[in-house]
């Protein structure tokens, strides 16, 4: 087994005679899982392969939205797992709290099979929310190492190079130049009414998070997350921010009123399928401003993984699944194909496909682009209190672009001193 | 100038008529939407020359929806849920009204106090132990006892059964003790025929709550196949891959049978709100 | 026992049971759980914890104060709405009384998910049917669910919108019941129609009007669906986050059961104290 450890490819040929191995178990029987959105779709599109292989396995995907998803997993679990699925994605940042709250809900995957050799094929950083000691509640499934989004004819138009945007100044500079020459275009949009996706994927990017890594101090307060929360704010008061929703985004992206979006490198498979024909090949990627000239580009944002809870009937069939779905290359590259999910297999990012330009975004070949900020990421623990931090955050975000602060360290102050309230944890 | 009575009548009529017709037509905009959204693709809804006139795909939108959400085995579940749920309240409430009503008992004024007591207190002082209750301890989550039984407290149902009794002749009810009826025999061969009128508007009301209720039914079943109709329609609002037009086409299957009852039963809805049958 | 106590208590039997099961129990075991520390998968006695964050919490202050500008608001504006056209419906004057009648009582039986959604969606910032419409006027368009004061705005129309049918329903009863000559009186004697209203129909109607707005006053403090989903969850940034929401957000998103708890003890003392002050107002003066 030791062996197996050292090389990727060693251990995939393990993985694969693994998949032989229960291909002639022949495996049966009837599996439901929940997700949202392309996650749903992406593992939808697993599932047909999954029965492809083995004729007597029915798996049922329902997409149930986000925030559906996470609500009804605490309330069945609270409910001692009443009507759970076998298979649920939870979001690496929020998973911490079920496992705080109802540990005897999900099933150890060590029992059913996942193992140190094939743990080890995930990166470190996307599995420590994921276990306690030495249960290994969820597997990884994808991950979001942070981007721009962008419509080269509109940036064009402008005679901007995303090349020369460097800095978020850079950016705001360029976006007043964008909206200048496109009307009723804007640079950027941003969830700021119900969510600081700003706010964290700058801050990250900046070094600012809200818990110290053991989760045990709030240090939101930092100079770090100042900087970030300034940056939202100058954007915001340049005009080239404005606010849309999850739908509402997808919507001006569709209608051709928006410049850039920056999300984790998922959004891929948000904009491609949703925004008329005649926008391909206008679209591109490029690589997250930088706070401070110099300063880190890369950041992490959003990113899940699957859960069996303990209600499950078919627990081992469900790992099966996951073995294949998210183990496997296999799995993961049609994922990142169909969908844009980037894998979080190591194994997967070395695939062919990674390097394939895309006539879809300027023959661009993105996918290796956005992988290669992966070195760079600086991994943000979720801890049991993230929802608690991200809520409060919301609220003071809004305020203070909205003059209700005299400074970005006077709001994030009084955000610590919220979130400290809620969870009982010291300010550093 | 002072008008003659013909003039102010008329100038009244004017100034009422010019308020209040406008008014109704804003009034009915929204259901109108509804209505036509639901038979349009998302091209059309979010068109910058919107027409609030039908368009075509109305068939396109339902089939969307069924195959998003098993829609029509949600409305199977509502319609099992608020009929049962109704018929169980209006007899436990009359229930309860008629021994109000009927008897002097021992513990009488308690009751009627704490009855009284409860109309104001709201129901999230309760949701999360009846939560607890049903889901952990009872472990009945996903079931129909879960959807049906707990909201059937209706301390507003009780005090209308309890007028609706007291204002029947005593003496019909005597007559039929003396001929040696028993106390059930009075209340269902008697009184409960004569209280017809108040039964059926209580009853739609009760139909009509079961029908649109949102909450509990939203916590306490995590289960696609025990799941409402209005909870399945609100999982899919904000969610992308889902149209308005199919949201539209929900709304509206959820909300053209009640308008259809409405109209067919103005009369029971009428007397049921106006008294305030439920809380 | 005597025969007629246990005979009417067979009768209150099925509905007692429902009753101590699903709201006695209940309220007794939401004031030990706000007792509690509910943040881990062991609870633990703690009740400073829950009452102490209570008072300090911004966020409770916000739903708070969001539910009472809602209240002092919304509830007026329906009750006059819901007098006026009590008094329109029972007026003789009025045309089409029938579509009329349809019109505002038609909400009433409107899903609450169904039109939560049609006012999402008319209110829909950038391609929403009343922006549009407002644009085609050459009026300025409102970014209506991303501003505080906007959002709560639609909130207020929409449930105004619900809910003022049901109210004129309960009015118009009370009209109803008014006898007839003391307007023809009033009417011999020159009284104008607008003096009638408010030195007869107004002082006639005070116990239907007191009934009508504790029901409106509770369903106000008790605002959730319309929140959650009109402005998704209470956006923009908490802006229109009710009590209801509150209970919501703390119980079933954070499973933090006992802060849930304390905060619907707090709701329910609104409640109870809002009612009495109508309530106290309503009563019949010597």
């Amino acid at each position: 087994m030791r062996l197996l450890l050292t090389g990727t490819a060693l251990t995939l040929s393990a993985l694969t005679m693994g998949g032989a191995l229960a291909q002639t178990e022949d495996l049966s029987g009837s599996l439901t899982l929940w997700s949202w959105d392309i996650g749903a779709a992406a593992m939808a599109s697993n599932a047909e392969a999954f029965e492809a292989l083995h004729p007597n396995v029915d798996i049922a995907v329902q997409d149930l939205g986000n925030a559906q998803v996470h609500d009804r997993l605490l309330a069945a679990c609270a409910a001692g797992g009443a009507g759970l699925p076998d298979l649920v994605s939870v979001q690496n940042r929020m998973a911490e709290v079920f496992w705080l709250q109802f540990p005897d809900c999900f099933t150890d995957m060590v029992e059913l099979g996942y193992d140190d050799a094939l743990a080890a094929e995930f990166p470190d950083y996307k599995r420590t929310e994921l276990e306690v000691g030495d249960a290994r509640y969820a597997m990884p499934w994808d991950t979001g190492p942070v981007v721009m989004f962008y419509r080269r004819d509109y940036y064009g138009n402008a005679g901007v190079s995303p090349d020369a945007i460097e800095t978020w100044a850079d950016f705001i500079e360029a976006g007043q130049r964008v909206m200048e020459v496109n009307p009723d275009v804007v640079m950027t949009q941003a969830t700021i009414n119900s969510d600081v996706e700003f706010f964290e994927m700058i801050g990250h990017e900046n070094g600012c998070t809200y818990f110290s890594a053991d989760g045990n101090t709030i240090v939101m307060n930092s100079p770090e997350c100042a900087e970030a929360l300034n940056v939202v704010r100058d954007m915001y008061d340049a005009g080239i921010l404005t606010a849309a929703d999850w739908g509402g985004k997808i919507q001006s992206a569709a209608a051709g009123i928006v410049a850039t979006h920056m999300f984790g490198g998922w959004y891929e498979g948000s904009i491609r399928p949703n925004v008329p024909e005649e926008q391909a090949g206008n679209w591109g990627v490029y690589r997250m401003p930088a706070v401070n000239e110099g300063g880190p580009r890369a950041a992490n944002f959003g990113g899940s993984a699957f859960v069996i809870p303990a209600a499950s009937e078919n627990p081992q069939l469900a790992f099966e699944f996951l073995r294949y779905a998210l183990g496997t290359p296999e799995g993961q590259v049609r994922m990142l194909q169909e969908q844009g999910l980037v894998p979080s297999l190591l194994s997967a990012l070395e695939h062919p496909y990674v390097q394939e330009p895309s006539p879809f975004w300027g023959d661009q070949a993105i996918w290796s682009d956005i992988l290669a900020t992966l070195p760079e990421i600086m991994q943000v623990r979720g801890t049991p209190n993230y929802g608690e931090a991200n809520t409060v955050m919301t609220r003071i975000q809004l305020d203070y672009l909205n003059g209700g602060y005299d400074s970005a360290e006077d709001a994030l102050a009084e955000a610590a001193l919220q979130v400290s309230l809620a969870t009982g944890l010291p300010v550093q | 100038m002072r008008l003659t009575k013909q003039q102010r009548r008329r100038r009244d009529t004017w100034a009422l008529n010019l308020v209040i017709l406008p008014l109704a037509v804003v009034w009915f905009l929204p259901i109108w939407a509804m209505i036509v959204f639901a038979t349009m693709p998302d091209s059309g809804i979010f068109s910058p020359d919107v027409t609030l006139l039908p368009s075509t795909e109305l068939m396109a939108n339902v089939r969307a929806l069924e195959e998003e959400t098993s829609f029509s085995r949600t409305f199977l579940n509502s319609l099992v849920t608020a009929l049962v749920y109704a018929t169980l309240s209006v007899l436990l409430t009359s229930m309860a009204g008629w021994a109000l009503a009927s008897y002097r008992f021992a513990g009488k004024v308690a009751v009627t106090g704490i009855l009284l007591g409860t109309l104001t207190l709201p129901f999230f002082v309760v949701v999360i132990p009846q939560f607890i209750l049903v889901a952990r301890d009872f472990g009945l989550a996903n079931t129909w006892f879960a959807l049906i039984v707990p909201p059937l407290f209706n301390a507003l149902g009780v005090l209308f059964m309890q007028k609706a009794f007291s204002m029947m002749p005593n003496e019909l009810f005597d007559a039929a003790r003396v001929e040696g009826a028993n106390e059930w025999q009075i209340f269902i061969h008697i009184a409960l025929p004569l209280a017809k009128p108040m039964l059926a508007a209580l009853m739609i009301i009760l139909f009509l709550f079961s029908w649109n209720n949102y909450l509990w039914p939203l916590l306490i079943n995590t289960r696609e196949s025990m799941m409402t109709a209005p909870v399945a329609l609100g999982s899919l609002i904000g969610v992308t891959r889902v149209s308005w037009g199919s949201i539209m086409a929900g709304s509206i299957i959820l909300t053209v049978p009640m308008l259809v009852l409405f109209i067919l039963l103005q009369k029971y809805f009428v007397s049921g709100i106006a008294a305030g049958a439920v809380k | 026992m005597p025969l007629r106590t246990r005979v009417a208590y067979f009768f209150l039997a099925p509905f007692i049971l429902i009753f101590v099961l699903f709201w006695i129990w209940p309220i007794g075991y939401s004031a030990y759980l706000s007792l509690l520390n509910t943040r881990g998968a062991v609870y633990s006695f703690n009740p400073e914890m829950n009452w102490g964050r209570l008072l300090l919490d911004p966020a409770f202050s916000n739903a708070l104060k969001n539910t009472l500008i809602f209240m002092v608001i919304q509830v007026p504006i329906m009750m006059v709405l819901a007098t006026l056209l009590a008094v329109a419906l029972n007026s003789s004057l009025l045309k089409a009384r029938g579509l009329v009648r349809f019109a505002f009582f038609a909400p009433v039986v409107v899903s609450e998910v169904a039109y939560a959604a049609i006012f999402r969606l008319m209110f829909n910032a950038d391609l929403g049917i009343v922006n549009t419409t407002l644009a085609s006027l050459g009026l300025p368009e409102v970014a209506w669910l991303s501003n505080p004061a906007s959002a709560m705005a639609v909130i207020i129309m929409a449930v105004t919108w619900r809910w003022v049918g049901y109210n004129t329903i309960i009015i118009l009863s009370g009209l109803q019941s008014i006898p007839q000559d003391i307007y023809e009186a009033a009417e011999i004697d020159g009284v104008s129609r607008i003096k009638q209203f408010l030195r007869i129909t107004v002082p006639l109607l005070k116990p239907v009007l007191i009934f009508a707005s504790v029901l409106s006053i509770i369903g106000s403090l008790q605002l959730f669906t319309e929140p959650f989903l009109i402005t998704d969850r209470g956006g923009p940034g908490g802006a229109t986050e009710t009590l209801g929401l509150f209970v919501y957000r703390q119980g079933f998103n954070q499973f933090n059961f006992g802060y849930a708890s304390a905060a619907a003890y707090a709701l329910a003392a609104l409640a109870v104290t809002f009612s009495a002050i109508n309530l106290w107002f309503g009563r019949d003066r010597p």
